[in-house]
């Protein structure tokens, strides 16, 4: 926490300049699944990571690296947390994103009575500012510890398309998904069963465009809540897609998904000439997002 | 009570690509006040609440050959459903432009005329006002019957000239928007934020909007406009306050008024720039009574105005007294 909640600090924890609002918008936007979430927002030297949680099965977090902002000044003692309603923060740095530029804001916290302040730097005679009400953050977060689940990693990569197009599909089976890994044939099966079945695989072999990596060497099967996993994908900025990105999921210890999108941050101008010959964007301009998926309960059959 | 006139190709234009299209975007409905000299469409001057609208066209702006006569002065207003006049105006023009384009340079003639009818429609005995469109193509004629209101009576008519005479009062001090696209963009997605709308304009050039809940302050402030009216010096040493004691240290001075609008209003008043104004002024008329728009239009290849042409919005002033 801030040293101090009463007296204003004279130099705020953190001011800091980002020249692509849609980015971080496209980054929060995508960890919102509802239209009313608290989020906990904790700064720190290496970065701004924002949280939101959900009947204790889901969490999300995304993380802004300080290489992402073009300026980033950090003079807090300790680790700032504050809570912000993650809808109104979204819908407010989208006013400052304008179409077709790239516009400047700068962010800053706290304000004279806590707030999270916001101006845009774009021209001298024209400028949009905010000031978000934060709270202390209620939040006790349970722990979403990922730990591996055994010597090898289980893991797949997938375009974040098809991932997207996968569990939109589900939706009609609906509550429960089954996401099964075996490692021969090397392949990921999501099934589900309700209103009636269905099964989407995607065979590591047939479909190395799609189903980038695979690493699994036990067959594992685990059941989770289709609510959350579609929370997983159903914000997912478009940008995703058309820079034809891939998300990697991995289930750790006691069925616990783990899936992380990757997110440009980069300037729109810049973001075609700032590609290397592999196609791949600098590390630096890129927002990660994460989610962890507790499985259900009732499931016994983890392991073989 | 008798109108008919002919649209001009000009009139045409102003009126389907330009006009139509911003006046439906202000209420599906509007008056059409038809005078000697002039055609005028008001939204909400009849009923309090809404923003008012008023477009107004000097005849020979969009007719030729006009001619109207009535009882009363020469005037004749009644409502008209816009999405349908504008439909009727697309389908005739698409006849008139195949027969245009086929006499090209030829010295046939062809024109639009609109005129007032009554007629039997279909299975009813009552006859019923239509706002008719004629034209004849190269091929074919068409008629197209835009069904109107009941014309408004004597007294309405004065009380809608009257409320058009209170309309045209212009505010003492007006600030011109720099760019409309950027503030109707920046106001659209003000709207998820809050419903209430703080307006403040300066003597010398700053329009300063804000909305302000329990949990957030957004706000956008555009100086250095330029000011047409009453005006005043930019007061030294401000330049480092914020947004909010600039505008509350200029309310104190009585450089400045504000005013609270809803934003819904708001973002409405902009859609008018769909009519492609050349120019757009905001001004808050005496007493705060309300917020007026006042859009100007260029003669083509000029810099100068079309007086022939006017449009201006006004948005009622919520009280933030009352609650």
């Amino acid at each position: 926490m801030s040293s101090s909640a009463v007296e204003p600090p004279e130099t705020p924890d953190l001011v800091c300049q980002l020249d692509n609002v849609q980015g971080m918008v496209d980054a929060l936007s995508s960890v919102r699944w509802k239209r009313h979430q608290d989020a906990v927002v904790e700064l720190s030297q290496h970065g701004i990571v924002l949280i939101v949680e959900e009947s204790r099965c889901l969490q999300a977090k995304v993380y802004l690296q300080r290489e992402l902002f073009i300026q980033y000044e950090y003079s807090a003692q300790g680790w700032p947390r504050f809570g912000v309603s993650l809808g109104l923060f979204v819908d407010c740095l989208n006013t400052f994103s304008v179409p077709g530029h790239s516009s400047t804001i700068e962010i800053q916290y706290p304000g004279p009575d806590m707030q999270l302040l916001l101006k845009s730097l774009d021209s001298v005679n024209a400028c949009i500012y905010a000031e978000i009400r934060t709270r202390i953050p209620d939040m006790v977060s349970w722990d979403y510890n990922f730990e591996p689940s055994g010597n090898t990693p289980l893991t797949f990569t997938v375009k974040s398309a098809a991932l997207k197009e996968a569990i939109d599909d589900l939706e009609w089976p609906g509550s429960s998904i089954q996401i099964v890994l075996q490692p021969a044939p090397p392949s990921v099966t999501f099934r589900g069963e309700g209103h009636g079945d269905l099964q989407i695989d995607f065979m590591y072999y047939a479909n190395t465009d799609l189903l980038i990596a695979f690493h699994c060497d036990q067959q594992v099967s685990y059941r989770y809540k289709y609510k959350f996993l579609r929370a997983t994908t159903s914000n997912l900025p478009s940008s995703v897609i058309k820079d034809n990105r891939g998300s990697k999921l991995t289930i750790g210890r006691g069925g616990m998904l783990k899936v992380q999108h990757l997110v440009s941050v980069a300037r729109p101008s810049a973001s075609h000439s700032h590609i290397d010959s592999a196609g791949h964007q600098q590390p630096s301009r890129i927002a990660y997002i994460e989610f962890f998926l507790k499985p259900e309960e009732d499931e016994a059959t983890g392991n073989d | 009570m008798k109108f008919k006139a002919f649209l001009t190709d000009n009139g045409v234009s102003l009126l389907e690509k330009r006009f139509l299209p911003a006046l439906d975007k202000m209420g599906r409905t509007c008056h059409l006040y038809l005078t000697r000299d002039h055609a005028i469409f008001l939204h909400n001057l009849l009923n309090g609440d809404g923003v008012q609208c008023i477009a107004q066209f000097r005849k020979e702006a969009l007719f030729d050959d006009y001619r109207i006569s009535s009882q009363n002065d020469d005037r004749i207003a009644f409502a008209i459903d816009l999405s349908l006049l504008q439909r009727a105006l697309r389908s005739v023009i698409a006849i008139y432009a195949e027969f245009s384009g086929s006499h090209s340079g030829a010295s046939v003639s062809n024109r639009l005329q609109i005129k007032l009818v009554k007629k039997l429609p279909p299975h009813s005995q009552q006859p019923t006002p239509f706002l008719t469109f004629e034209t004849k193509g190269y091929k074919s004629a068409v008629v197209q019957d835009v069904p109107i209101s009941k014309p408004l009576s004597r007294s309405d008519v004065l009380e809608l000239q009257a409320a058009l005479e209170i309309a045209q009062d212009l505010p003492r001090t007006l600030v011109q928007v720099p760019d409309m696209n950027q503030l109707q963009n920046f106001v659209d997605r003000m709207k998820h934020v809050g419903d209430l709308l703080n307006v403040s304009i300066t003597k010398y050039g700053d329009l300063h909007l804000q909305i302000s809940t329990t949990l957030i302050t957004l706000g956008a402030e555009f100086r250095k406009l330029s000011v047409i009216g009453e005006q005043s010096e930019i007061p030294v040493g401000e330049r480092d306050l914020s947004a909010q004691s600039r505008t509350q240290k200029a309310v104190e001075r009585g450089d400045a008024m504000t005013v609270q609008v809803s934003v819904k209003h708001f973002a409405k008043s902009l859609q008018c720039h769909l009519a492609k104004p050349d120019c757009a002024f905001y001004g808050i008329a005496a007493q705060g009574a309300c917020l007026t728009v006042i859009f100007q239009f260029f003669i083509p290849g000029t810099r100068q105005r079309d007086k022939s042409i006017s449009l201006h919005c006004r948005l009622p002033v919520l009280d933030p007294g009352a609650s």
